[in-house]
């Protein structure tokens, strides 16, 4: 996938350089362009942002400084299917970050009271003595797009790039589990990274049920896109669970433990949780009657080769790029549409990565003098897809309404 | 002359290949530990005269930047702050005093949320 078509600029580039221009006119031009450079503004309202390079990463949206959270800009998901290292957003919880980490040293304990035998592991043997399986699979962070929910939720106020696509190499949970010879009583898996909380309290630990952690697709990953994980992503290993929101996707995983009960951590409940009904949402402003935690991702799909507020020559064929994905079953059809959601027509699908990979799809069209408001809508294998109006729940984890790009051909 | 001429150019080859193995090696031996020095804040708390404003410096950002405040949307309500200093209190235990939590959400609710001053 080739940045064949010039696009024009994004509403975000737009808006942070109208805003660069005019606040920062005063300045010498060095000093302006350094600083137009890094500040962007978020396609909503308080979205003023900073780009910062952090440690292994280029320069990316700073939603948070202590601990990181960094969002990737969205036109790097033109530059192909697969998400940089380096471009890969960052979502931490508490500010104690392992910055010094000895992968030699590193060990992951697999104990509890659901397991006949303990053991310690090390990178060695995770990587020696076990098979190792290779996946592509998007990680999309719960709360990605937060701030577009309207009526506006607290939390992280993010855009659509706290998401992206890598290929894993790890080993099957399943067989690491299984050395441990698991009894029957067995229930829930948690799992704890080296990160750790400042005041001793709320440590980030998160669950899966048995049988999830047990499906032989969830993997403890020590590689990613063919190089060692960045520190601040998961290394030396990450856990992978595919189709599954990044919240349980443990960086620098250390300890697997297996319980006869379930596990009712903070960051499992009350935090991660989503209205227990067929749509995970209620009426705006409204709280659920009851919630359970957050799961497989829901069907999306992005205009990736032009943002909003975009320009088109007018009378000259336009290629226009995307990417859809799903929580796992793979992307069956995108639609698109250039008149608001008038009429539609059947894109292209571009190459299989896997079905838990980002898919490519392209249109062509040939705008006349103009607006236009371009729309794609996906659907996966089972026939799921995209609300036309947006969904509301409190938390404002998994938006996945048709998103509309509004462009101009002149 | 010609044969050992030949022979040093073999010699050089072979000292060649030797010292991009040892740096191939070094490489990986490397790869095994990674230390990384963090940014600092992008973004610091708001001065203010509220009491509150002091507090929160000492606790809140002993252990978060000034984002987590700063980024909310403008609607956020008092009852939204008040849950968060209670949450980093019960959750996260954040040695904060039961007297300053009015206090310190005072400050983030004038400040960063919808009692702004407009």
């Amino acid at each position: 996938m080739s940045r064949s078509l010039d696009s024009a600029p994004t509403r975000r580039r737009l808006l942070g350089g109208l805003v660069g221009s005019a606040a920062l006119a005063s300045l010498g031009a060095p000093m302006r362009a350094a600083l137009a450079q890094s500040t962007i503004e978020q396609p909503f309202a308080n979205g003023r942002r900073n780009l910062v390079a952090y440690p292994e990463k280029r320069p990316l949206i700073v939603l948070t400084s202590r601990p990181p959270q960094l969002e990737t800009p969205f036109e790097i998901f033109n530059d192909g299917l697969i998400t940089p290292n380096d471009a890969f957003f960052v979502r931490y919880h508490n500010a104690g970050i392992p910055t010094v980490i000895d992968a030699d040293a590193h060990r992951i304990k697999i104990f509890g009271n659901a397991v006949g035998k303990p053991y310690e592991l090390s990178l060695a043997a995770l990587r020696s003595e076990f098979r190792s399986v290779e996946l592509v699979a998007v990680n999309q962070c719960s709360g990605n797009s937060r701030g577009l929910f309207n009526p506006r939720v607290t939390g992280g106020q993010l855009a659509n790039g706290a998401m992206g696509n890598a290929r894993w190499l790890g080993v099957p949970l399943k067989d690491v589990l299984a050395r441990a010879e698991l009894k029957s009583s067995a229930r829930e898996v948690t799992l704890n990274g080296l990160d750790f909380a400042l005041a001793g309290g709320g440590d980030f630990v998160k669950s899966l049920q048995v049988n999830h952690a047990m499906d032989g697709e969830v993997m403890i990953a020590y590689q990613m896109n063919g190089a060692d994980i960045p520190v601040l992503n998961g290394y030396p290993v990450k856990l992978v669970v595919p189709g599954y929101y990044g919240t349980y996707w443990v960086k620098h995983l250390s300890e697997i433990e297996v319980v006869d009960q379930s596990f009712e951590g903070f960051w499992m409940k009350p935090a991660y949780r989503v209205p227990d009904n067929d749509c995970a949402c209620v009426d705006p402003g409204t709280a659920p009657a009851a919630t359970r935690p957050i799961g497989r991702f829901n069907v999306r799909s992005f205009i990736t080769s032009i943002g909003d507020g975009g320009r088109l020559p007018a009378g000259a064929d336009a290629l226009i790029r995307g990417i859809a994905f799903d929580g796992g079953q793979g992307i069956r059809e995108v639609a698109y549409s250039v008149d608001g959601g008038q009429s539609w027509r059947e894109a292209r699908l571009g190459d299989d990565l896997g079905r838990y990979s980002f898919r490519e799809f392209t249109f062509g069209f040939k705008p006349t003098r103009g607006s236009y408001d371009l729309r794609v809508r996906a659907w996966n294998r089972s026939g799921q897809s995209q609300p036309m109006e947006a969904l509301w729940q409190p938390a404002g984890y998994m938006r996945n309404v048709v998103e509309s790009v509004r462009v101009t051909a002149a | 002359m010609h044969r050992d001429e030949s022979m040093n150019r073999r010699s050089a080859r072979l000292a060649a290949v030797l010292m991009a193995l040892l740096l191939v090696t070094g490489q990986a031996a490397q790869a095994s530990s990674k230390s990384i020095t963090l940014p600092p804040d992008g973004v610091t708390l708001k001065a203010s005269d509220l009491p509150g404003y002091a507090k929160a410096q000492a606790i809140c950002a002993a252990c978060h930047s000034a984002e987590y405040m700063q980024f909310q949307p403008p609607n956020a309500a008092r009852p939204y702050w008040e849950a968060m200093v209670n949450r980093m209190k019960t959750v996260f235990k954040a040695p904060i005093d039961d007297a300053d939590i009015p206090l310190i959400v005072d400050y983030l609710a004038q400040t960063y949320g919808n009692q702004r001053a407009h």
